[in-house]
């Protein structure tokens, strides 16, 4: 095609009439299906029959049905099925939660007696992989997938919450407990240095560029998640972090089915977690003694300490009790021809700190028609409309967000709240001039932080048969995110300590921004059998295009705080705008080859090319390859009857990130640097980027060797997986030296290797009457930096006073801090030991690495930091139990990490001597004098502080390992019928976040939010910034199926 | 047939043009190298481009007052015993030397960005055909800003790289560090080209750098260096200026680029984010907002951090009586209820808290006055030396220098610098070239340890005791830089 044709206008110009005509041509079709479904007139008769398991227990609930029509019922308490209209050459389909499906013909029979079997490990079971689907049995890659049934009782938001412990090599953490965000997914360890190292998510085959945040759990008919290369490879530039694939509800065959499922809840901050600051006496104390140590006055607010009692607590203060609801409607209907599905939400969050909450209305819709035996059409339509009410809870103290920080470092003699039940604007600590310190609870209050996204996911798609066995697909998918944020802080409510609440203090800011992006992909799959061997071919060509707008209006000095609008803002800020386009062309294609289900033999390749990579580097190919051979399945092995399943399987391949942004490889002239002279206004430009035509892919190449094995009749089932990854042209923005007028360089740098051993075992412990099973999940990782950019060996990355290193030889973001070694005790101490330039007698004392004689940071050749922590665990694990008696079941989640350190940074003002902030109580056993020289921890309060504060150093590290009980849910099937309509009704209790342990002093050890409050970097992980406090959640619900 | 029809619509489907152009998306918010530097507006803006830096050089609570004044004993900083998290400028005025001070990351920084974009005008410009004149006088902007960022950066940090290209790969951003020598031969060739292609005051367009700036800038690098006579030549040759009579319209933002201004950093209040913000940082701290408004006459925000470049004792004494500049250079004003003084020079009416209007003297006539008068002195013209000392008394309403012989002269011109140019960033840099900044700063510490209230500590509080013990002449290159260039 000519080259002259814009992409886009020639998309939208196919795509509507492409979509009209589908959705016109389905409803054409309803109507003739229905006037045709009326003339099935056969021979019928009723069948009945008894279900039960392996222990010849009767199972209720159990869903029989003609297959392919909508004659159908369940079992009753005693596991009896009566069914009416049964045609001669029916097939009667017997279908259970975690049972294998039974189908058998009807024929001549009036009474069928089925038995069951658990369908404990799902060999079989289908599960979706890229493009395509396999079995357990076929897979080559490694690969894990769960049922969203299996989820259904975890009350959150998000589904990748209900994940966590469940998978093996896949670390999922909750940085913030903020309604509606904060997770964190890192498959096979932090793969790059890059700022995103999230794994992509495919919705029904469609990558999302808006995340799943906001994806209703509820739609999800199962995950599947992809780790070695060989599985993700077909996802090429952007598979280097895993992947993660989502299939929506898809109705049945021959089944019609309602369920609702509702659940109800609050939500509590435990008390165990909270920072241990001091209560009004013990604050009041400290002072007195600040003062006395400074051999000054103390003031009158001081002298008495006792009159405070306990005083305020600000942190409790900005909490409350929480509430979760969540409603669900699943209708899903599959007769003949037409199959649809539609899954309507309602999900509302109060969170538990104040003004916080997140509301989701949403809707899907997936249809399926089959045109004829060959021809198959099908439109998803999923939109959601999401509020997400949002104070500035996480992040550092000070300024930039950190309302909680804040909160917890106000004095606890002042008092948030005046006697006549009104809030003062500030309060003021006697004898502290500076910090004006808002009043937090009218801040978390009355400022609004309001995000209103509406978004529309949509999949179309024609899939034709051509020949036997050839299949073509075609499928177009859309995705539209309509963001608005409306920022205001009014006059009465400060942020700052910096600040204090006033006319001028009070701003506005508008944010609104558009996102769509579109894709097309054209495949051909053909599947052939001769004679054992198995071969199945797919080859496709795809393109993607992505753009972003944003503008955003601010303005600033509100006389009136009601009206919220920039028309009333008597400064008004130069509006802004922003646009981001990237586009992606790909061919794929994959070549699956077994012989008898024994040997496999996997190998695809892609070939992407990105608009957003350098001229001289536009292209990439992603080959991979696997082997998998079921030794299980040799007759050699039938001595070992124990074993019920062997599989060995390898694989090799090469994936991609290209998480760099847009524009990065171009030179920039920036056309915003204005200069003014003599008070005119002159317009003027500066090269602000440093371009790199070169720039390219980040390229892991993973291998991967796999064991699946099952014994004693599949009732236990082991999988082990060793993985080895090199990621080398590390996409990295490194700091280069300023005067070359530039502070970055976009640039494939370096390389790391990552390797782990992930064990992942299911088993039945018990059968028969009391049930129960266990999943258990470990996996050990580590990584080694093998090389770095040309002009250093290492990397030195900040998060306000927190530092990193990456450095060759070393691992990724190791800690860099100095090493405290108590205080200058007295001045024998303090003259026999290396210094800072202003230490003193009593001040904290840091150990002189190098030997060098004085104490110094920053500068490479005397420079006493040095790493003081990893954190990367040395193995994460989770653990799952579920117990089933009679109607009862019981089921624990457990999730823990061992052995990385955490960067307690929220502690940076809390350890504050300066007197102008609560601090932690063991702030009372510091330096006061030679003779009460404390417990070593802290320094004197009239030194130099800063050190003992801002200098990064050892006392801020801290043991991160925990196990936590993350989800425990008690459920009770009801076992008579309520009503006619009722086909099962489960009704459950649950506890989310239940117990914590760990030496982790603060709240959540899964910490992961940023200075700035967001999600951190590779760079940057474990940094705890105070983070929105992860609840603990009591629900009660009900899962209920319709007639 | 029914075939037909499916693969037709299947055909349709594949509707997306194959070519390269699909995954090749230029910026639409900015502008990319191969397609600007082409025309002469384009140069026209990147010369623009190039003077923004110098504001925030300058300007803020790193600006270059920090390293130019506040570390002499012109002025220092009250100390807030309720803030220690924001005190780099302490460590600069106390000589407590730390190259991790994000001061002096904003000098290199700002210094390095100026020279980078006039250098990627200077590598381009005579590949584009356009008017001569106009791209004399661009290329002549450009070589002094260059002069004078590189002379900026090696009288703070002597040897630093010299970057005279624009860097283009990733290892070209590092060079090794260049001989001092080497950095002021680039200067001065620099310096005397600019000299050259620049029109003079009354043709250039207002604000910008004139054939008259270039001089200046040469005939101090020659003072810098003690080359007298070269000093003398170039300085006599800067024509076309005049003091003002009242040394107070100098610094007032409705005369800017008055007859005596030379060179000055251009700012404009307003939300376009040109303003200056000198009276608020220095301001002394913790204040009310109702204390500031007694000055400014407008709304204001409290300002509770630490305040700085506060005039010292010393400073303030250093005044003849009857000096008219006293008044004009130093106001009081209450903060938290006590009176402290202040800088007056930069306190003009604005409309917004932080936004003011006033722009940064560089180089003033009276400068040339007395840069000449120094060069005549030194090769033993006392007499006529003290011909233009004078010119500099007089408008300050004093009577003529009683000084006699060349010591007495150079310590005369040295005293009227101080005050004829206080918190203009002259005094550190007078006080090494002059050898004396050992001793003067010396004494000074030993005043501020033995009577801290006098420089505004509160009780109970004084200067560290390691403050003052080292004198170094120049800074270190900053920690955050030695970190990334492998060759320091």
């Amino acid at each position: 095609m000519g080259s002259n044709l814009n992409p886009k206008k020639n998309y939208l110009l196919n795509l509507i009439p492409k979509l009209l005509f589908v959705i016109v041509f389905l409803n054409l079709l309803q109507i003739t299906q229905s006037t045709l479904h009326g003339q099935n007139s056969l021979a019928t008769k009723t069948i009945s029959g008894t279900v039960v398991d392996k222990a010849n227990l009767p199972i209720p609930g159990v869903s029989v049905f003609i297959k392919n029509t909508s004659i159908g019922t369940i079992t009753d308490i005693d596991g009896k099925y009566v069914l009416a209209q049964v045609p001669n050459d029916g097939i009667v389909v017997f279908s259970f939660i975690g049972m294998k499906t039974k189908e058998i013909m009807v024929s001549d029979q009036l009474q069928i007696n089925v038995v069951l079997d658990d369908q404990s490990i799902g060999l079989d079971e289908v599960v979706a992989i890229a493009y395509g689907n396999t079995t357990q049995r076929k897979s080559t890659g490694s690969l894990q997938s769960i049922k969203s049934k299996e989820l259904t009782d975890i009350p959150v938001t998000q589904f990748t919450q209900k994940l966590q412990g469940k998978f093996a090599g896949v670390n999922i953490s909750q940085g913030t407990g903020k309604p509606g965000q904060g997770l964190n997914i890192q498959i096979r360890g932090a793969a790059s240095l890059s700022t995103n190292s999230s794994p992509l998510c495919v919705i029904d085959g469609f990558p999302v560029s808006g995340g799943v945040i906001d994806l209703n759990p509820n739609e999800i008919e199962s995950i599947s998640i992809l780790k070695d290369a060989a599985s993700t490879s077909l996802y090429g530039s952007r598979a280097a972090f895993g992947v993660v694939l989502i299939t929506t509800k898809k109705a049945k065959s021959g089944k019609s089915n309602i369920s609702i499922n509702a659940y109800s809840g609050f939500q509590i901050v435990p008390d165990k977690g909270r920072p241990d600051v001091m209560n009004g006496t013990e604050w009041a104390r400290f002072k007195k003694e600040y003062y006395e140590d400074l051999g000054q006055s103390v003031p009158e607010a001081y002298q008495n300490p006792e009159q405070y009692g306990k005083g305020y607590d600000w942190y409790d203060a900005m909490l409350r009790t929480g509430t979760i609801n969540d409603y669900s409607l699943t209708i899903s209907s599959s007769k003949g021809k037409l199959s649809s599905s539609v899954v309507g939400g309602y999900f509302k969050q109060k969170g538990v700190m104040l003004n916080s909450d997140y509301t989701r209305f949403s809707l899907r819709t997936n249809v399926k028609y089959d045109l004829s035996d060959k021809l198959t059409i099908g439109v998803n339509l999923a939109p959601t409309y999401n509020i997400d009410n949002s104070p500035s809870t996480d992040g550092q103290f000070f300024s930039g967000g950190g309302m909680l920080s804040n909160a917890t470092l106000t004095p606890p003699i002042l008092s948030y709240k005046n006697a006549d039940g009104s809030y003062p604007v500030t309060v003021t600590t006697p004898g502290v001039t500076s910090f004006p310190t808002p009043n937090w609870v009218r801040s978390i209050k009355e400022i609004t932080n309001k995000t209103i996204d509406t978004r529309l996911i949509a999949n179309e798609y024609i899939q034709y048969e051509v020949l036997d066995g050839l299949k073509l697909k075609s499928a177009a998918n859309v995705e539209l995110v309509q963001t608005l944020v409306h920022y205001f802080q009014p006059s009465t409510a400060g942020r700052a300590f910096a600040s204090a609440p006033g006319q001028l203090t009070a701003n506005l800011r508008e944010t609104n921004r558009r996102f769509w992006t579109w894709l097309t992909e054209n495949t051909m799959e053909y599947s052939k059998e001769i004679n054992g061997h198995n071969l199945d071919v797919l080859a496709g060509f795809t393109s993607q295009k992505y753009r972003y707008d944003q503008s955003v209006i601010s303005g600033y000095n509100y006389t009136d705080d009601r009206v919220e609008t920039i028309d009333a803002a008597l400064v008004k800020n130069n509006p802004t705008m922003d646009i981001q386009e990237w586009s992606m062309l790909s061919y794929l294609t994959r070549l699956s080859y077994d012989y008898k289900s024994k040997y496999l033999l996997t190998a695809s390749i892609r070939r992407d090319g990105s608009s957003r990579f350098g001229k001289d580097n536009k292209w990439g190919n992603f080959p991979a390859v696997a082997v998998g051979w079921v030794v299980s399945e040799e007759p050699f092995m039938s001595k070992f009857d124990w074993v019920s399943f062997l599989k060995v399987r390898s694989s090799y391949g090469v994936t991609g990130n290209n998480n760099i942004g847009n524009y990065t490889q171009y030179s920039t002239v920036e056309g915003d640097v204005n200069t003014t002279f003599n008070n005119t206004t002159y317009s003027g430009s500066a090269v602000t980027n440093l371009g790199n035509d070169d720039l390219g892919w980040e390229k892991t190449k993973e291998f991967d060797l796999g064991v699946d094995l099952a014994f004693f009749k599949d009732r236990v089932a082991l999988t082990y997986d060793y993985y080895k990854k090199e990621t080398s042209n590390l996409l990295y923005t490194l700091s280069v030296p300023i005067e070359s007028g530039f502070s970055s360089f976009t640039g494939n740098v370096g390389k790391i290797r990552f390797w782990g051993h992930e064990f992942n075992i299911n088993s039945d412990n018990l059968v028969g009457k009391f049930k129960w099973s266990s999943n258990f999940n470990i996996s050990f990782s580590d990584n080694k930096v093998l090389a770095l950019s040309s002009l250093s060996d290492q990397l030195i990355v900040w998060q306000g006073f927190v530092s990193t290193r990456t450095k060759v030889g070393g691992r990724i973001g190791q800690y860099f801090g100095l090493k405290q070694e108590g205080v200058y005790k007295n001045q024998a101490d303090f003259d026999s030991s290396p210094k800072l330039v202003d230490s003193e007698v009593g001040t904290i004392k840091f150990k002189d690495v190098n030997g060098d004689g004085v104490i110094t940071t920053g500068v490479t050749e005397n420079d006493d930091r040095t790493e003081i922590g990893n954190p990367f665990p040395k193995f994460v694990y989770g653990f799952t139990n579920n117990f089933k008696y009679k109607n009862l079941d019981l089921s624990i989640v457990a999730k823990g990490s061992y052995g990385n350190k955490v960067v307690a940074a929220l502690e940076q003002g809390m350890v504050n001597l300066d007197g102008v902030f609560n601090v932690l109580r063991d702030v009372e056993d510091r330096w006061r004098s030679e003779e009460n020289p404390g417990a070593g921890l802290y320094g004197k309060t009239t030194g130099s502080t800063s050190h003992d504060r801002d200098d990064f150093h050892s006392r801020y590290v801290k043991d991160g390992s925990y196990f936590t009980i993350k989800n425990i849910t008690l459920g009770y099937t009801v076992p008579s019928k309520i009503a006619s309509f009722i086909q099962s009704l489960r009704v459950y209790a649950s506890v989310q976040q239940a117990f914590v342990f760990t030496n982790y002093k603060y709240g959540n050890p899964e910490v992961g939010v940023d200075f700035n409050g967001n999600q951190p970097s590779s760079t940057t992980q474990g940094i705890d910034f105070s983070a929105y406090p992860v609840p603990r959640t009591f629900t009660f619900g009900v899962n209920v199926n319709l007639k | 047939m029914k075939n037909l029809i499916i693969l037709s619509i299947l055909g349709m489907l594949c509707f997306i043009s194959c070519d390269e152009s699909f995954v090749e998306i230029p910026s639409e918010t900015t502008l990319s190298t191969p397609i600007y530097f082409n025309t002469q507006s384009d140069f026209e803006q990147a010369i623009n481009g190039a003077y923004a830096p110098l504001r925030s050089l300058y300007n803020g609570t790193y600006g270059a007052w920090a390293m130019g004044e506040l570390r002499s004993d012109n002025s220092t900083y009250k100390y807030n015993p309720n803030d220690r998290g924001t005190i780099q400028g302490e460590y600069i005025a106390d000589f407590i030397e730390e190259s991790s001070n994000g001061i002096l990351d904003t000098k290199y920084a700002n210094n390095y960005y100026v020279i980078a974009r006039v250098n990627q005008i200077l590598d381009l410009i005579d590949g584009v055909d356009f008017d001569v004149d106009d791209k004399n006088n661009i290329k002549g902007q450009a070589l002094f800003l260059r002069a004078f960022c590189y002379f900026d950066l090696v009288q703070y940090f002597g040897a630093v790289p010299l970057h005279l290209t624009p860097a283009a790969t990733l290892d070209e951003t590092a060079l090794p560090l260049s001989d001092v020598d080497e950095i002021y031969k680039q200067i001065i060739a620099d310096a005397d080209l600019a000299s050259e292609l620049l029109p003079d005051k009354a043709t250039q367009e207002t604000g910008r750098v004139t054939t008259g700036s270039a001089k200046m800038l040469l005939a101090n690098v020659y003072i810098v260096q003690k080359n007298w006579s070269e000093a003398e030549t170039v300085l006599k040759a800067i024509s076309g200026y005049s003091l003002l009579p009242d040394y107070n319209d100098v610094f007032d933002p409705s005369m800017k680029n008055n007859s005596e201004s030379i060179f000055e950093i251009q700012y404009k209040e307003g939300t376009e984010g040109f303003q200056s913000n000198f009276f608020y940082t220095f301001l002394v701290q913790p204040i009310t907002a109702d204390e500031i408004s007694v000055v400014t006459g407008i709304t204001e925000v409290a300002r509770n951090i630490e305040g700085y470049n506060i005039p010292t004792p010393d400073i303030i004494n250093a005044y003849e009586v009857n000096d008219l500049r006293k008044d004009a250079t130093i106001g009081y004003i209450s903060a938290s209820g006590v009176d402290y003084p202040y800088i007056k020079k930069y306190a003009h009416p604005h409309s917004l808290t932080n936004n003011t209007d006033d722009n940064w003297p560089v180089y003033r006539y009276s400068e040339v006055l007395l840069f000449l008068a120094e060069a005549l002195n030194e090769q033993n013209r006392t007499d006529e030396a003290l011909i233009y000392l004078d010119q500099v008394r007089a408008r300050a309403g004093l009577d003529g220098s009683t000084a006699t012989g060349q010591n007495e002269v150079r310590d005369a011109i040295i005293r009227e610098r101080r005050v004829e140019f206080a918190f203009e960033n002259k005094r550190w840099l007078d006080l090494v070239r002059t050898n004396i900044a050992e001793t003067v700063m010396k004494e000074y510490g030993e005043r501020v340890k033995a009577n801290p209230q006098d420089y505004y500590f509160p009780e109970g509080y004084g200067v560290s005791p390691s403050s003052y013990t080292t004198i170094n002449q120049l800074f270190p290159i900053p920690s955050s830089q030695s970190e990334l260039n492998p060759y320091f």
